[in-house]
């Protein structure tokens, strides 16, 4: 009699939480670059669900974080509802959604700032930006006419297939190629790490690994990494296909990373809010 | 009873499926040595296959790189880039005397008051070359922007195929191939050449004016070095014609030799990867890095593991032979990637804090400044390959038969002349060997590379002599596991990155080739 009862009760639990989830349960996959989907995009999605849970709505959200290149794959694949992406789309990758009926679109949700750190030894107190192209490319090799210091400067970069090695190459040294001299290191920790304990060195990092014990950031042209106004900051996007409505929740979502609320949490995980 | 005695030759064995116990396992062994040298074949046949395809497309790169202007701007950058070096050469005597100013105990206002009336001959030299560095520039972007278009319209091509593959007409017409002749761009290129010309004259006779107001500075030692500097400059001057001959003489329809993308990679200084501009594949300075870190090991290895073979086998008593050995051998067994983190956690550091010790500041290029660098990883390498050298020259000195040592005593030679004159040499073939493999354990290895030996794309600089060995570098299995990863399947890095492999491939393979040859040719005879 007793297990009958508990059977029975198992079965109303279940039943309930089927029918309350084929009620209210959304759900909104997104999928995409890691620099969106490590920290960023979780918190805002933990945000969202809560704020959602107050009307009554459960969204259930699936997020991967494995490469822009994926993200973009999945909108034109029509396996994501959003893409996230740190670069723009590739003209390639533009027309193999054309052939697919995908019409790819942007929408800028933060920036990503790369700043430019040196050791905390270094009397320096800010650089210009000809003075940072000149050191990446090469032509500046020794630190003495910057700050009176001798010593020969150590160049640390990401390695050429990280995205932040573009980046930087395009925003801060209009292209041209790295000092041969430069070493590639394969993380911002590991660069952050090396610029800590070597007096001469400077290297990039992304803003999360501001204050990394050693370094110090080095505002440039006088403008400190965290501003809207910094240079050396690159658009991070969510994507979406263009051709087709997008679900009102999915929209909703979008809003909320745009509202106040959401570049909150932008700044929080260290990048530059878009207002 | 008949059926367990194996010596009757009489009665049938059992059978499964038609094979005896025999040939089944006949069959199992045969098969497990048939399957690996499949498995073997079939990944050299890989490599073969998707490094192939690299030189190919190498040549193809670097024809639309004649063909596109871009090696025309390179010429005219390479004037610039000689401006360029010569304001360098001025810096680094302020660097000097901004250094040796500190060091009298100067305040640095007071420094820079001091380097003020140079500086101001610097700024006025370097801005000699600003007009034709922002023309090159301009240059660059014109190309760059016609070959961009010029790709992305192939890309376009292949779209449009794409879609009439599919069988999709309509969408396929509606793709517009606007086709970018580079031939209009490059002439747009050359009739500029006029105004770099003159802008390069300009730049000589402004030079020529005001290297006559150079001031003098302070010190014997820093006269002479801008004495030298006047020299340098009038060789620039004598050097100008020829970049301005080059630039006149380039010719576009030039055609991209057959093995130019073959020699390119071979004799290639030069390994630029993600570049705007052009990528450069070159092996020169990842081959040199790999080997510098090598020889570095070797340089430690082969004293400590043969000499410890010839201790073990020849003057240890049972006790130490049976800690000794086991040992060493252990050490095998750390995983690479602990102690490449060892490397990066300690040792890297500790050998910086070294060269900071004051004992050593006589030697010209300590302290040093990057604590990862070829040095390290040699170091770190070395660990590595003692064990297999001392093993491998352990087992050779074994073999040598025991007769030659008891006659070599009973002739009144003493243990140490048995050792170096009788054991040594006969075990030799065995202990080259020995060394060579252990060299080929080293150049392959990547971890502690990639970790530990600072990951600079570009040749030490030798002319440092034994500083050399304390500057990073980049080796050929390291930039593998680093770049691999990411590159686009079937791209031109990609295949850059599999030639590199066969290239390691064929390296080991050399190495173990004369490993075995030396042991065949010198064995010793048993007679």
């Amino acid at each position: 009699m007793i297990t009958q009862k508990i059977h029975r009760s198992v079965v109303a639990v279940l039943a309930l939480t089927f029918s309350v989830s084929a009620i209210a349960a959304e759900k909104i996959v997104i999928k995409g670059s890691d620099t969106l989907g490590a920290k960023l995009v979780p918190q805002l999605a933990e945000e969202f669900k809560a704020q959602k849970a107050k009307d009554g709505v459960e969204v259930i959200f699936e997020i991967a974080a494995e490469g822009s290149s994926t993200g973009i794959a999945a909108v034109i694949d029509g396996t994501a509802d959003i893409g996230m992406a740190s670069r723009d789309a590739k003209s390639t990758e533009i027309s193999k959604g054309m052939v697919k009926g995908v019409k790819m679109e942007s929408i800028t949700i933060a920036k990503d700032g790369i700043a430019v750190i040196v050791n905390v030894a270094n009397p320096l107190e800010g650089i210009s930006s000809r003075e940072v192209e000149k050191i990446f490319t090469g032509s500046l090799v020794s630190w003495s006419s910057l700050n009176g210091k001798s010593g020969d400067v150590s160049v640390y970069t990401r390695n050429t297939s990280s995205g932040t090695y573009g980046a930087f190459q395009k925003l801060a040294m209009r292209n041209r190629d790295y000092a041969s001299s430069s070493q590639k290191m394969a993380g911002n920790e590991q660069i952050a790490s090396e610029v800590g304990t070597n007096a001469n060195g400077i290297g990039y990092v992304g803003l999360a690994y501001l204050g990394t014990k050693g370094t110090k950031a080095l505002p440039v042209d006088g403008v400190s990494p965290e501003k809207p106004d910094y240079s050396y900051s690159r658009p991070l996007y969510y994507y979406v296909d263009g051709n087709k409505e997008i679900a009102p929740i999915v929209q909703e979502f979008i809003d909320f990373t745009l509202s106040e609320g959401g570049q909150e949490i932008v700044k929080g995980v260290h990048f530059i809010g878009i207002k | 009873m008949s059926d367990s005695n194996r010596y009757d030759l009489s009665s049938k064995q059992p059978t499964f499926f038609g094979l005896t116990k025999d040939t089944a396992l006949k069959g199992l062994f045969g098969g497990n040595a048939f399957i690996s040298i499949i498995v073997l074949g079939l990944i050299t046949l890989f490599l073969f296959k998707e490094g192939a395809g690299f030189f190919g497309q190498y040549r193809e790169s670097l024809t639309l790189y004649r063909k596109s202007g871009l090696e025309y701007v390179n010429l005219m950058r390479d004037e610039q880039n000689a401006h360029a070096s010569l304001t360098q050469f001025l810096n680094n005597i302020q660097s000097d005397r901004s250094t040796y100013y500190s060091e009298q105990g100067m305040a640095f206002s007071d420094v820079k008051k001091e380097l003020s009336a140079l500086d101001g001959f610097i700024y006025d030299f370097e801005d000699l070359g600003y007009e034709l560095e922002s023309y090159v520039q301009e240059m660059n972007e014109l190309v760059m922007n016609a070959r961009d278009a010029y790709q992305s319209n192939e890309d376009y091509k292949i779209f449009k195929a794409n879609l009439e593959r599919e069988g999709r007409m309509d969408e396929a017409a509606n793709v517009v191939i606007a086709p970018v002749d580079l031939a209009t761009y490059v002439a747009q290129l050359r009739a500029g050449e006029d105004t770099f010309l003159a802008l390069s004259q300009s730049l000589v006779s402004g030079a020529k004016e005001l290297i006559l107001t150079i001031p003098s500075v302070e010190g014997e030692a820093f006269q002479a070095e801008l004495d030298r500097f006047k020299n340098v400059v009038g060789s620039f001057f004598y050097e100008v014609p020829s970049f301005e001959k080059r630039i006149r003489e380039w010719d576009r329809s030039l055609e991209v030799g057959l093995m130019e993308g073959v020699t390119s990679f071979i004799f290639g200084r030069e390994w630029i990867t993600g570049s705007a501009i052009q990528d450069w594949y070159g092996v020169i300075p990842l081959l040199g890095g790999s080997l510098t870190v090598a020889g570095i090991a070797m340089f430690f290895a082969v004293p400590l593991g043969v000499g410890a073979a010839i201790y073990v086998n020849q003057v240890a008593n049972p006790k130490e032979q049976a800690f000794i050995k086991p040992y060493i051998e252990f050490i095998s067994a750390i995983p690479s990637v602990v102690i490449g983190f060892f490397g990066i956690a300690i040792f890297g550091e500790f050998v910086r804090f070294l060269t900071n010790h004051e004992s050593l500041s006589w030697i010209s290029f300590f302290p040093i400044s990057e604590r990862l660098n070829a040095f390290t990883a040699g170091a770190l390498l070395a660990l590595m390959a003692i064990p297999t050298i001392f093993t491998l020259a352990e087992d050779a000195l074994n073999n040598v038969p025991k007769a030659y040592k008891e006659a070599s005593s009973a002739m009144g030679a003493t243990r140490l002349q048995t050792i170096l004159r009788i054991m040594v040499p006969t075990a030799l073939s065995g202990i080259i060997s020995a060394v060579l493999l252990g060299f080929g354990r080293v150049i392959g290895e990547t971890m502690v590379v990639l970790l530990c030996a600072g990951n600079r794309i570009a040749l030490p600089d030798f002319t440092k002599g034994l500083g050399a060995a304390f500057e990073p570098v980049h080796t050929m299995t390291g930039i593998i596991a680093q770049e691999l990863g990411e590159v686009e399947h079937g791209s031109i890095h990609y295949r850059a990155l599999f030639m590199i492999g066969l290239t390691l491939f064929c390296l080991s393979l050399l190495i173990n080739y004369v490993a075995q040859k030396i042991v065949i040719k010198y064995q010793i005879s048993r007679g």
